[in-house]
């Protein structure tokens, strides 16, 4: 099981990576992180939310409103320039972290 | 599945602490409650309604989401500071004049209805200040008390205090500084021009010293004055010194001749100065006291201004310890209490007190109708606004600043209406202190009625409150609002649902209110016409009256010469059809005492019953127009020398005479009769009105003046003849006959009986006024309510009609509903109006506050008018608007 601390410093690098493909808003969100994690992964309005909205003021996503007819409005984000290179250096370390991470313990894919 | 739970307003309930400005509130709202709904949606059907929804709600209540609030924190939430700077109240008040100038029809609606009330309400109060709360114009008035003897049945019939106990409690008591005794009489003053008669008191010198008041000339009394072998002297007021002395500043150490005794004049009181309620004229009490044990001597009034640091409630304790004393020292085995209240509170009878105070009551019921009248014009204005007040709550105004805008319209409103109002109460004032002096009505000299100082503050009190009252409800409707819906909400159904409730609400009110004052109404107009439809049985039309009184009060044969001599010469007057003299007047004044009816058996005196008795002359008959039921009228053959008769009235023959023929039985009159007073009934006349509000239908018994051995004094009437020659050829007679005795109180019988009933005429024709005036209020109200939920609901009667229901249906179902209203509204309204009825009771006349009559016609025009109003609401024209 992914302990707190782990979780929280990968929530932000995997809220960008699920922004890359195209803008999500809030709920589909946490429903992505939840299925594609298995259910290992799960977050709650009350964690989902400050995250979003830390990310945006940092300037990394960008939220916006979008009405369509016949539906209620819905906040959309979208990964900004400044949250792609966000996503890259993150990918970048994470992958290097992974390495180290295998080179020590042994782990292999299998 | 579908999701009736509102996750946005449990969002907004978690933001409440967070004090975010309204438009990020609304987005935060938004965003999460979406988020909320969509997981519920989800949950639900796998783990429950009921846990899902617990789930999901611990999870917004989780601490992590405060981040999220201060994240979202965009805007600045205005500051109190900028909120209330004096800069936004004044843009506040331009905004309001301006939006209101908008709509003209709703501001003068709006301000006719609040000056209407504002009008009533003040000059109830102006009135009821002047005569009861302004007291005395003396120094601290609030620390002068009267003493009187409380009634032991509790009856509310106040009663003097014997000059016994008055020494006593002279000497004893503690709590008041200054201290006198006082009784009211009538005197006589002749010399000069022509004798008169005037209202004086005999006061002791302290009675005066307690009002604090300064001679304008000489000196007032001292105790000096009051010894019983003191020289005559006498204070003038005032109105007699201008009239009778033309303001003659040397008029001190000069003789007057008060009731045939030559006074010496050793002062002249201040303009105004008619203590202790309209006496013109002081004499020192010059009673032996010396002689006197407790409960003896002539009753007098005490009055005392306390000690600087003593209360009322200390003064009384002391009190009750002194008279306990004195009655066991007296071996009086009855209750004896004396009770000390402020000065005006004790001399205004118990019954104007709480007529004047169920008449305030009944105007400020006129201006809560009012009031409930221009909240609606407000809850109306604030429906039409919502887009206008969701745009201003969207582009930063704060809850606190919409109200705020809310109540300075309805201040506004309440200003113009209160400069109206006192507008109107100034001319309703007028018309009062005119009607009371046309009416001569027996005013205490402090009442002064206009619009003082407190007057006017408490007017704006009162538009203060009626802004707050009628502005309230609007604003925090306006102020609720939800901006997206609202801003969404073309069809204005979701406000004008909420606002439909609010003003269903203010429909119940006001029919409450109407009904209530409707009764009130009611009754009054019922004692009205029951007064005027009342016949008294006995002629008031062309007949003119006056009272005399005979110079010496102890030569009773000169008397008696006069009173003949009166008889003879009245009756012989050209064009006079009828005169008589009489110790009284039918319909007017009350005079009573004990009977006894030979045969009863009285187990003590006291037990004998109390009747009305007037001593007339043989003309009263013809002159009153009274007819005999049986038998014959007081005669002139009926002198002193010849056998006592009475003639008594269907009432005492009823009443003591039931199944057997009066005629030829015996009464006696008198506290203690003798063998010689027994009289003997010869006839009976109808039962006469007799103008007094407990029992207008008196038993009363007539004797033959000329057989009362005692009396100074006689009313006499004269019928026929016009009644301006009537008073000089009537002082010409009298003159004639002896020139030191006063011809007054002369008026026509009409003036008197009105006089006598002015409490039921006038005070009873404002109650109905008031009626109308909170009828005409609601109805213009209903009205307004009733087209705007109509207007309101055209959607839905349209909606209605296209399935199929007929036109006649929706009115049918609209009136349905509005019936539930009206039960409701007139149960609560003639719950409180039963109270105002039973507090106005002195200004009812043969109704009783119970009364099936009154409150079935009550009831039957608080129905129709609303009823009647709401019909004429055409849905189907209402309809085609849309």
């Amino acid at each position: 099981m992914l302990t707190d601390e782990l979780k929280k410093g990968s929530a932000e690098f995997l809220l960008l990576s699920l922004l890359e493909a195209e803008p999500r808003h809030g709920y589909e969100l946490q429903k992505l992180i939840e299925s594609r994690s298995q259910g290992v992964l799960t977050f709650h309005v009350a964690s989902l939310y400050p995250l979003l909205y830390r990310m945006e003021d940092r300037g990394w996503i960008a939220g916006k409103w979008v009405e369509k007819a016949g539906e209620r409005r819905r906040r959309f984000y979208r990964l900004t320039a400044a949250g792609r290179a966000a996503l890259e250096a993150q990918r970048d370390s994470w992958r290097e972290f992974v390495t180290a991470i295998n080179r020590v313990s042994g782990v292999r894919y299998a | 599945m579908h999701d009736p739970h509102d996750w946005r307003a449990d969002v907004r309930a978690r933001l409440a602490s967070s004090g975010l400005h309204p438009q990020d509130e609304a987005e935060l709202a938004d965003e999460v409650g979406q988020h909320l709904e969509a997981q519920f949606a989800e949950l639900a059907p796998k783990i429950g309604p009921v846990a899902a929804r617990e789930q999901l709600l611990a999870e917004l209540r989780e601490q992590g989401f405060d981040e999220a609030a201060s994240r979202r924190r965009r805007r600045a939430r205005p500051s109190r500071a900028r909120v209330w700077s004096s800069t936004s109240v004044l843009r506040d008040l331009r905004y309001g004049f301006r939006s209101l100038r908008r709509s003209p029809g709703t501001v003068a609606a709006g301000v006719a209805a609040l000056a209407l009330g504002i009008g009533l309400t003040t000059m109830m109060y102006s009135i009821i200040y002047g005569l009861l709360l302004k007291g005395l114009p003396f120094d601290d008035p609030s620390r002068i008390a009267l003493i009187y003897r409380a009634d032991p049945t509790g009856r509310g019939e106040e009663d003097l205090v014997p000059y016994g106990d008055y020494v006593r409690y002279r000497a004893e008591q503690r709590s008041f500084a200054v201290y006198g005794a006082y009784y009211t009489a009538m005197a006589s003053i002749s010399g000069g021009d022509r004798p008169e008669r005037i209202d004086v008191a005999r006061v002791t010198s302290g009675a005066l010293d307690v009002t604090g008041a300064r001679a304008a000339l000489g000196r007032t009394f001292t105790s000096a004055d009051n010894a019983p072998d003191a020289p005559p002297t006498v204070l003038l007021g005032y109105a007699i010194w201008r009239d009778r002395f033309a303001r003659d500043s040397s008029v001190v150490g000069k003789p007057l001749r008060v009731n045939g005794r030559a006074y010496t004049i050793i002062g002249v009181m201040p303009d105004g100065f008619e203590f202790p309620r309209s006496q013109k004229m002081w004499l020192p009490v010059q009673l032996d006291a010396a002689g006197l044990a407790p409960g003896q001597g002539r009753p007098v009034n005490i009055v005392g201004r306390l000690r600087p640091g003593v209360e009322l409630g200390n003064a009384n304790a002391e009190l009750a310890g002194l008279s306990r004393r004195l009655a066991r020292e007296n071996g009086d085995t009855a209750a004896v209490r004396d009770l000390a209240q402020p000065f005006v509170r004790a001399l205004i009878p118990a019954r104007v007190y709480s007529l004047l105070y169920a008449m305030l009551g009944a105007v400020f019921l006129v201006l809560l109708v009012a009031c409930a009248n221009v909240a609606n014009l407000l809850l109306d204005r604030a429906a039409n606004r919502s887009r206008e007040i969701g745009i201003r709550v969207a582009l930063g105004a704060s809850r606190v600043a919409v109200i705020r805008q809310s109540l300075v319209e309805s201040g506004i409103l309440a200003g113009m209406a209160a400069i109206a109002g006192v507008a109107l109460a100034q001319s309703g004032i007028v018309a009062f202190n005119r009607t009371m002096l046309a009416i001569q009505a027996d005013t205490p000299f402090w009442a002064d009625i206009r619009l003082h100082l407190p007057v006017l503050l408490f007017v704006i009190g009162v538009a203060v409150a009626a802004s707050i009252v009628s502005g309230l409800l609007p604003a925090l409707h306006s102020a609720r609002v939800d901006v997206n819906t609202i801003l969404k909400d073309e069809s204005h159904s979701a406000s004008s649902r909420r606002v439909g409730r609010l003003s269903r609400a203010i429909v119940v009110a006001e029919i409450a209110l109407s009904s209530a004052m409707l009764l009130a109404a009611g009754f009054m107009t019922k004692s009205i016409v029951r007064m005027r439809m009342m016949d008294p049985h006995f002629t008031t039309n062309a007949i003119f009256t006056a009272r005399i009184t005979a110079s010496s009060s102890t030569d009773t044969a000169r008397a008696r010469q006069l009173f003949e001599g009166l008889e003879r010469d009245l009756a012989s007057v050209s064009g006079v059809d009828g005169a008589v003299l009489a110790n009284g007047l039918p319909g007017v004044e009350w005079q009573g005492g004990r009977v006894e009816v030979e045969g009863h058996v009285y187990a003590r005196p006291q037990e004998r019953p109390v009747t009305r008795t007037l001593a007339v002359s043989s003309g009263f008959f013809r002159t009153f127009g009274v007819s005999l039921l049986q038998g014959r009228g007081i005669l002139s053959t009926d002198r002193a020398q010849t056998q006592r008769v009475v003639v008594i009235n269907d009432a005492f023959a009823r009443w003591q005479f039931a199944g057997v023929n009066p005629i030829g039985r015996r009464i006696r009159l008198g506290e203690t009769p003798t063998d010689a007073d027994w009289a003997t009934v010869v006839g009976v006349i109808p039962t006469l009105y007799a103008g007094n509000s407990r029992n207008a239908w008196p038993p009363e018994v007539l004797t033959s003046l000329a057989q009362e051995p005692r009396l100074s004094s006689v009313s006499i009437a004269l019928r026929g003849a016009d009644g301006v020659a009537n008073a000089a050829t009537v002082r010409r007679i009298v003159s004639a006959l002896d020139p030191e005795v006063p011809v007054y109180s002369i008026a026509s019988m009409d003036e008197l009986m009105f006089r006598a009933q002015w409490p039921v005429r006038v005070l009873g024709t404002m109650f109905v006024l008031f009626g109308v005036a909170s009828l005409v209020l609601a109805a213009i109200g209903l009205y307004a309510v009733m087209a705007f939920s109509v207007s309101r609901r055209t959607r839905e009667m349209g909606i209605r009609i296209a399935l199929g229901a007929t036109a006649g249906s929706v009115v049918g179902m609209i009136c349905r509903q509005g019936a539930v209203q009206i039960a409701l509204g007139m149960t609560v309204g003639f719950a409180v109006g039963a109270l105002v009825v039973q507090a106005a009771r002195a200004a009812l006349f043969e109704v009783r506050p119970s009364d099936p009559w009154v409150f079935g016609a009550s009831a039957l025009a608080a129905c129709l008018i609303p009823a009647f109003r709401a019909t004429g609401v055409d849905p189907v024209i209402a309809l085609r608007s849309e």
